[in-house]
């Protein structure tokens, strides 16, 4: 009897759903691949050309996610919570960018008797460096003040308090800047040889596509920023620190590493790089509201939660990854764009459903969960 | 302990009965005009609105003041006030326009219209502007009896619902996109479009209005297709638009969306295809943000108002009021005037004066009133409203961007 028994498992809830998983994941890929199969190889209404663009604002789209997503992933990774105000520290940056393009944009450097000139369309690269400078350590600094107020004061509470804090200071952040700057859409002044739409022309099938200035600077910018993270996590003291910290707590006070001064600066670099991701959405977008942080911030957590949260490729994986799907998803699927958001987070639950912890996710420690 | 609760209780029950015991008489101020409105207000469906001595006559008006279409809303709060400086008193009673940010949407729609029905010295509505806002609005207005005469709520289902408080001066999403769809055929010559919308109750209609009237007409609808709001890039979707090649791009929508579709039409491959908007994306605000982009685009506005010394007046008294010229914000401005206007024409024909000094407003009457305008001549033409409450018919007018300005083309 007894063996009986054991032969024959009881279908239990757990099971149950261990084997419905991977079904609906089947079922949804099969339907992906089905779409696929018909827009790739029966339809073939789209030419090289039109993929070629979509790759191209995917790419870029999906650099800015990269950069907040890193940011999730940092401050996940050492204090296993998430900051959902980030999107808003973005914003700030975004903000600060304005400003400084505005400034540039005031100032004349011609000289007497010739047209006006400003400084910004004068000397671009010097105001595009400056915004970058500015964006950044505005943003840093918001990052080090946020973590100083919010959560640090909650840094021994229950894992829920701090979050409930982000949300708030979310919230704060959004309302603040409405009062401060308005809730009107303002548009980025760009250099003029950084105008947005323009750049450099390239012929595919005897259609042009175009490779804007901003666009090629808002991807190479991020893969340069997201190369130098990771060497700086990897190579240097700071770097060793950071990883200490993020695996054991405890054990690197034990070892002599001040936790509280790598949380802090954990912040600021996560604060810079949403800096910088929001000056290059302002100077590619052209739009900078309160709210603009919103909607990046959702998106590059999931792409962090995609790539494996707490992992650093990961996060510049998934950022991409989510860009690209954006983009290319609902051309290549057959679906409306208005679903392209629904489309994304499908195959998001796909991938989740076969690699619960994302992408490049390392299976959590007790601990750590 | 016992004892001392009793006496608290006692204390409690005397200090209700004395704040329920009638107050002392007030001396009547003023001799009663005409007839008891009590009977009156009584008869009427939803009662009346009274109106205290000291108090104002409200008028409502519902539209986006922040955000990226604040420009509307903006516009038509500065044609409504400058239309009820310009409204006489009523018995000693001053009219007062209480513009609120509904922001557009649904939810702003109702939360504002609550607000309204919540305090009862609002009389009218002239509003909402948008057409999602309004179809959130109007069960509210119409439970308390409210009458709205909207400036710009163009979406046709408004007035198919068998609503008795809601009416607008505007041409319908039909008339537009109708007239847009034969337009784009007929006079540009356009045979591939492809139609967007931005998912919205007044986009959405539009676009497919016009998509269906254009192949009706014989065109090619290359594409319909909802875009989300609110994004600030959409080459993905133009450059999958661009795979089919169409001579035009229509969008119903409005001017956020469309500044950034223009703008992204220049590097997704659709750098020679027309931009067609509506009445949506037209104003000053498209102009500025678009700059070179934006030339030889199309956008629709209601029929521009005659040449009358009336809309002379009104223009002068806007450009000194608010330093802009009116049209500039919004195409709505001489509208917004002519409902505000309208609705304080009718106040004055229900409003009676009770014996206390209190102006009484039959509700109802006030709603069948604003119903029944026949030939009421506003700045903007002259307003005969229909049963449904579609006040106007005439269709609109389209204009194209030459160097930097609006130029009619019909």
């Amino acid at each position: 009897m007894e063996a009986n028994k054991r032969s024959r498992p009881k279908l239990t809830r757990r099971n149950y759903s261990k084997i419905i998983r991977p079904i609906f994941g089947i079922m949804v890929l099969g339907y992906i691949l089905w779409r696929l199969y018909l827009v790739l190889i029966v339809q073939q209404v789209y030419t090289a050309e039109i993929w070629v663009r979509l790759l191209i604002s995917g790419l870029i789209i999906g650099g800015v996610y990269a950069l907040i997503a890193i940011g999730y992933t940092l401050v996940y990774g050492i204090l296993f919570m998430i900051n959902f105000a980030h999107g808003e520290v973005m914003m700030i940056g975004a903000f600060a960018g304005y400003f400084l393009f505005e400034f540039t944009k005031s100032i004349n450097v011609a000289a007497p008797g010739e047209p006006p000139l400003s400084f910004s369309d004068g000397y671009p690269l010097i105001s595009v460096i400056l915004a970058f400078l500015v964006g950044m350590t505005i943003a840093a600094a918001a990052g080090f003040f946020l973590e100083k107020i919010a959560y640090r004061p909650l840094r021994k509470a229950p894992r829920l308090i701090p979050l409930i804090s982000a949300i708030g200071a979310s919230f704060f952040l959004q309302n603040a800047a409405q009062l401060l700057f308005s809730p009107q859409v303002r548009d980025y002044t760009n250099p003029q040889a950084i105008a947005r739409g323009s750049g450099w022309t390239i012929m595919i099938n005897d259609a042009r596509v175009i490779v804007t200035y901003t666009g090629a600077l808002t991807f190479i910018l991020s893969i340069l920023l997201m190369i130098g993270l990771y060497v700086m996590v990897q190579k240097t003291k700071l770097g060793k620190a950071m990883r200490a910290v993020a695996s054991d707590k405890n054990t690197a006070a034990l070892m002599g590493i001040d936790v509280d001064v790598i949380i802090s600066r954990t912040f600021i670099i996560s604060g810079a790089l949403a800096g910088a991701a929001g000056v290059m959405w302002g100077l590619h977008n052209g739009l900078v509201h309160f709210f603009v942080g919103f909607l990046p911030g959702i998106k590059a957590f999931t792409a962090a939660v995609l790539g494996g949260i707490g992992n650093i490729p990961g996060a510049m994986l998934g950022g991409m990854f989510l860009g690209l799907i954006e983009s290319l998803g609902p051309t290549a699927l057959g679906i409306s764009y208005q679903l392209k958001d629904v489309i994304a987070f499908v195959i998001m639950i796909v991938i989740l459903i076969f690699r619960p912890s994302g992408i490049l996710g390392e299976v959590l420690s007790e601990e750590k969960v | 302990m016992k004892r001392s609760r009793i006496l608290v209780f006692a204390i409690v029950l005397v200090m209700i009965l004395g704040a329920c015991a009638p107050a002392a008489e007030t001396p009547v101020v003023e001799e009663p005009t005409g007839d008891d409105p009590s009977a009156i207000c009584e008869a009427d469906d939803f009662g009346c609105a009274v109106i205290a001595p000291g108090q104002t006559i409200k008028i409502g008006m519902g539209s986006p003041m922040t955000g990226g279409n604040a420009a509307f809303g903006i516009d038509a709060e500065q044609s409504g006030l400058i239309a009820v400086e310009d409204a006489d008193d009523l018995m000693g009673f001053q009219f007062e326009l209480i513009a609120e940010d509904d922001g557009g949407t649904p939810e702003g729609g109702a939360a504002v219209a609550n607000k309204f029905a919540a305090d009862p010295t609002v009389v009218g509505v002239a509003g909402h502007l948008f057409s999602g806002a309004t179809f959130a609005a109007l069960p509210i207005y119409e439970e308390i009896g409210i009458p709205m005469l909207s400036p710009s709520a163009t979406n046709p289902d408004l007035t198919k619902q068998g609503s008795r408080v809601f009416n607008r001066v505007p041409f319908t999403d039909e008339a537009q996109g109708e007239a847009a769809a034969a337009f784009m055929y007929d006079v540009l010559g356009f045979r591939k479009v492809a139609f967007l919308h931005d998912g919205q109750d007044y986009g959405k209609g539009l676009a497919e209005i016009a998509a269906a009237t254009f192949e009706s007409l014989g065109g090619e609808v290359v594409e319909l297709m909802g875009i989300t709001p609110g994004e600030a890039d959409y080459s993905p979707v133009l450059s999958t638009i661009a795979a089919q090649s169409p001579d035009a791009l229509y969008f119903g929508g409005y001017t956020q969306e469309g500044v950034v579709l223009t703008n992204n039409m220049k590097t997704s491959g659709l750098e020679d295809v027309v931009f067609f908007g509506c009445d949506g994306t037209f104003g000053v605000d498209y102009l500025t943000r678009t700059g070179a982009n934006g030339e030889g685009t199309y956008h629709a506005t209601p029929r521009t108002p005659p040449e009358t010394p009336e809309k002379d007046a009104f223009d002068a008294a806007y450009l000194t009021r608010w330093g802009q010229s009116p049209g500039e914000l919004s195409p709505f401005t001489w509208n917004s005037y002519d409902c505000t206007t309208a609705l304080i024409e009718q106040v004055k024909e229900v409003a009676m004066l009770g014996a206390d000094g209190s102006l009484y407003i039959p509700r109802g009457a006030l709603v069948d009133g604003v119903r029944g305008l026949a030939n009421y001549v506003g700045i903007s033409g002259t307003y005969t409203c229909a049963p449904v409450g579609d006040c106007n018919v005439e269709g609109p007018t389209f204009w194209i961007v030459e160097d930097g300005e609006f130029v009619a083309v019909n």
